[in-house]
Formats: structure tokens, C-alpha cells, sequence
């Protein structure tokens, strides 16, 4: 009687492998990812016309309760009291660099008052470019 | 004599401990990344403000925005869709002819950015670009035009 050897299998995981694949996953998300200065919900308005923001630019944020937030690209936005103070903002961040996009991230169904007197408040600050923050609008013109 | 077997060594690096930081390491980025708007409707500002606009109001276009989404142009209510045709004759004798989008303050600003967007739009849908797009503020129009 023959007694045969019986292969024993034992399954291995190329556990190399996942580390190469999860390596590659975290090179992407690390690219990918952009720090977001300002993370208040809004209901943006939509548009067809839509351009690249560049990233660092400041952002005024206005909703539709009336709080206005700003950030100067850098830093965290942080609430500011009224319209009028974004005037005094837009300045320091214009003197330290004329050059400096300024971003209007605004709901949809604010009055526009409000965002006229941070419009005001930016031109006055000698703003050269202001971008309305949009989502893109779907659908037949 | 006794020779001492010498034992051979392998080099291993624990590739299975890898896999685990990394993973940890993607799902910290995957609840991290958030999905942002990163795109908007630019548009400049005059460069001097401390000069009268040149635009003379008889001139212009004017475009007025009002509560409600009601738009008058040139004292004519008009729909959205219309105001590029309105325009294509006038800016085919004045391609810079000035266009002047003046909202109510009590219209939303949403229907501010359609305007805009509509007139951006000008290339693809009459073949010619608004050049002067002007929106002025309340401040301004009083200061100026009034």
C-alpha cells in the first residue's frame, strides 16, 4: 500500500500587493484633496458660464440668513458683523496682495442688497476679479 | 571538529502591518475629501472708481432685475431667453455697446447670476460677445446717474 503524500495547500494573501494598490489609492486622494477654507452649506446659485477658481483666493461667504463669513484663502472663514466690515477685510488682503482673487459664495435666494453692499465693499477695496461661486446649470438654456 | 551551521538569516519586512496603516491611512483621506463647487462666473472690476464710469445711461442697455425674477430691459419685460436677440442687432452697430445690470434690492441674487450668465453666454448662442458687461452698485448708481 502506497501511502501518498498529501500536499498541504496553505492560503496566502500577497499581502505585498495590497500595499502597493492601498500606496497607490492614498497618492491620489493626497493630490486630489484641496484644503477648503469654507465649509457653510449653501444653495449656490447655478450657471452655464463657469470658470476654474484659483485655489488660495479669498472667499466672502453670504447666506441667506444674513451672516457673512471671510477668509483670506489661508485660514478658516470666520463671521464678520456686517456687509461693511468686508470692506476693511478686502483691504488688508488687497494691500498684502493687489492681485488677489475674491470669491462670492452666496445662496441663491439672498436679497440682493446684502450682496450688493459686499460688491460695494470689494470695488472699493480695488478687487480686480471677483468670482460668483455657481454649480452648473443641466438641462436646455 | 564541529562546524557550526550557520544560520541564514532572511530579510523580511512585514508587508501585511503596511497594508493595515495604509487603509487607515485611505480612510482618514475618504472621510476627509469633500466634494466643493470650485468654479464660478468671474467678472473685474473698473479699475478706477474714483472716475465717473464713461458709460452715458441714455447709451446703454439697461437690463433691470427685478423681485420675483421679472426682467426689464430697456423698459420692456422680457424673458431671459429673449434678451441675447435683443441685444445681437445693437451689438452688431457697437460691438462694445455698454449693457448694465441693475438688480432690485429685493431681488434675489440668483437671478442676478442668470442675467450674467445668460449675457456670458453670448459666443455660443448669437455669435458675439457682450464686451461691456457693467454691474453697478446701489452706491454708484446714486453717486453717478442720479
Amino acid at each position: 500500500m502506497k501511502l501518498h503524500a498529501t500536499q498541504k495547500f496553505t492560503p496566502v494573501i500577497p499581502t505585498a500587493t495590497m500595499a502597493d494598490i492601498a500606496f497607490l489609492l492614498i497618492i491620489f486622494f493626497m493630490l486630489t484633496i484641496t484644503f477648503e477654507v469654507d465649509k457653510t452649506r449653501v444653495a449656490l446659485p447655478q450657471s452655464f458660464i463657469r470658470t476654474e477658481i484659483p485655489k488660495k483666493a479669498a472667499y466672502v461667504t453670504v447666506t441667506n440668513s444674513g451672516l457673512i463669513k471671510v477668509s483670506d484663502g489661508e485660514e478658516m472663514s470666520s463671521p464678520v458683523p456686517g456687509a461693511e466690515d468686508v470692506l476693511s477685510f478686502a483691504s488688508a488682503v488687497v494691500a498684502s496682495d493687489p492681485q488677489k482673487e475674491f470669491v462670492i459664495k452666496a445662496d441663491d435666494d439672498v436679497p440682493y442688497d446684502l450682496v450688493d453692499k459686499v460688491i460695494d465693499a470689494l470695488k472699493q477695496a480695488k478687487v480686480e476679479v471677483i468670482y460668483l461661486l455657481s454649480e452648473q446649470e443641466s438641462g436646455a438654456g | 571538529m564541529k562546524i557550526e551551521r550557520k544560520q541564514q538569516i532572511t530579510d523580511e519586512i512585514p508587508t501585511s502591518t503596511m497594508a493595515d496603516i495604509a487603509f487607515l491611512l485611505i480612510i482618514y483621506f475618504m472621510l476627509t475629501a469633500t466634494f466643493t463647487a470650485t468654479r464660478g462666473i468671474d467678472f473685474g472690476l473698473p479699475k478706477e472708481d474714483d472716475v465717473p464710469p464713461e458709460i452715458e445711461p441714455e447709451d446703454a442697455v439697461h437690463i433691470k432685475v427685478q423681485p420675483g425674477g421679472v426682467l426689464n430691459v430697456d423698459g420692456r419685460v422680457m424673458q431671459l431667453d429673449d434678451i441675447l436677440d435683443y441685444l445681437k442687432p445693437k451689438l452688431e452697430r457697437n460691438p462694445k455697446k455698454p449693457v448694465i445690470i441693475e438688480t432690485d434690492p429685493q431681488a434675489n441674487y440668483g437671478y442676478m447670476v442668470d442675467v450674467l450668465d445668460e449675457l456670458r453666454q453670448g459666443p455660443e448662442k448669437i455669435d458675439m460677445e457682450v464686451q461691456n458687461i457693467s454691474i453697478p452698485t446701489r452706491r454708484e448708481i446714486e453717486a453717478f446717474w442720479y
